[in-house]
């Protein structure tokens, strides 16, 4: 009894009041905000990296003169996988110091937190979001290179068996094309592997592989679409 | 003037603080119900002298005060109580770097004027109190307080989740571990358990 007396003169002397209920739930409003923001971040980043391996051209692997980890690492979308996991990984801390996340193993806070980032991104990818939000990065950040320019820069290497470019005209065997650095070639094309889907005609815009036989001349091997197998659209400068 | 303890003994927790939000003097009876139990478990938890122990109940329950609206009321208000409690003795120990590292008291000291815990397992063992509780204060401290927690202190794996914030599996995991512990110490003193 008398250390209960002690507690509430304590009380009484400090003028200590509790703390109003909105501070309670603005705190937790805010909260919940937060882990809407990082799944929804995480979901944007993994639309973009599925986005980003639809336009990669895996073939490059095998012709690409660096080794099979550099190549790989030159083709995967880096930064969008490191904004994914952070996401994950934030949302997740958001789980764990919620009102009842710490009731969740660590695996079920990364399985919520990832699924639903996922989810909401492959959504994002289908209805063509992520394309769009790629671009929009594209155009308002300078120093962001596009998954599109990173492919041009990829396959504008004529020394090493790669070129791209717009097809200008069609000569027999011979393609005039405009590469996406607006240099012309003549692509010779007599037994080369022409993609199904490729319909060689002025404008469409194609990738090849073969070698460089002189400064404007190329000797084809292997000619697949710009925007790989079912993208019947081609946009001007691989874009 | 503060509450009768026979008008106290009629209101469950939750009557009590939403009570004490319009009377602050009903706060006085929660206080009271938990006060034994919670001087104990700090006590069981750190070695140190009574009145400190008395002033760490003290800030946490003017820590419970002033966050009584953010109590869960999907969780039992005695275990919200037991966290504040447990976090407070955790910061009292941080600063004072005394984990499990000297005795400021003896035990006799300590509970000369406390009703002394019962033991129901240790009872039912025939370990002998004393050793007990000089085991448990020789264990790493997250070992230390699973045991009480769970086998002084008698809370459910629910309740320890919600005093600790870890899942009910983590808590089953860390008490198989801190019983191993306890088992390997008494080992290496030489204590036999009398079943």
């Amino acid at each position: 009894m008398e250390r209960s007396k002690q507690l509430m003169a304590q009380i009484r002397e400090s003028g200590v009041h509790p703390h109003p209920k909105w501070r309670f739930v603005l705190v937790k409003m805010l909260r919940t905000a937060g882990f809407v923001l990082c799944v929804m971040s995480g979901a944007a980043a993994f639309s973009i990296v599925l986005f980003a391996v639809q336009q990669t051209d895996f073939d490059l692997l095998g012709h690409m003169g660096h080794s099979r980890m550099e190549a790989i690492l030159a083709l995967l979308p880096l930064l969008w996988i490191v904004v994914s996991v952070l996401a994950v990984l934030v949302a997740m801390y958001g789980i764990r110091y919620s009102e009842r996340g710490y009731k969740f193993t660590l695996a079920r806070q990364f399985g919520y937190s990832a699924v639903l980032s996922i989810l909401l991104g492959t959504l994002g990818f289908i209805s063509g979001g992520a394309r769009v939000l790629e671009h929009t990065f594209d155009t308002e950040l300078s120093l962001y290179e596009s998954i599109q320019e990173k492919k041009v820069r990829l396959w504008m290497a004529p020394e090493e068996g790669r070129l791209a470019g717009r097809i200008v005209g069609v000569d027999k065997e011979v393609l005039n094309l405009q590469d996406f650095e607006g240099n012309s070639w003549k692509v010779h094309i007599h037994g080369a592997f022409v993609a199904p889907i490729v319909e060689l005609e002025p404008g469409e815009e194609v990738k090849v592989f073969g070698n460089k036989s002189g400064s404007a001349e190329f000797l084809a091997t292997d000619i697949r679409p710009w925007q790989g197998f079912g993208h019947p659209l081609h946009h001007a400068n691989g874009r | 003037m503060l509450v009768a303890s026979v008008l106290c003994k009629e209101l469950s927790d939750a009557e009590i603080l939403q009570k004490s939000l319009e009377d602050l003097d009903y706060f006085s009876c929660i206080f009271e119900r938990y006060e034994r139990q919670l001087m104990r478990y700090i006590l069981r938890l750190a070695r140190m002298p009574e009145q400190e122990a008395q002033d760490i109940l003290q800030d946490a329950f003017i820590k419970i005060w002033k966050n009584l609206h953010a109590m869960d009321p999907r969780m039992k208000i005695s275990s919200w109580i037991f966290r504040i409690v447990h976090n407070e003795t955790i910061s009292w120990l941080r600063k004072r770097n005394a984990f499990g590292r000297g005795a400021l008291l003896s035990w006799e000291e300590k509970y000369d004027d406390m009703e002394m815990p019962s033991f129901a397992e240790e009872e039912r063992a025939g370990l002998k109190e004393q050793k007990v509780m000089d085991l448990l204060n020789d264990l790493p401290f997250a070992h230390r307080e699973i045991l009480v927690l769970r086998f002084l202190e008698e809370l459910s794996y629910e309740e320890i989740s919600d005093v600790l914030r870890i899942p009910e599996g983590t808590v089953a995991t860390r008490i198989n571990r801190a019983k191993k512990g306890f088992a390997r110490l008494a080992t290496e003193q030489g204590i036999q358990f009398e079943l």
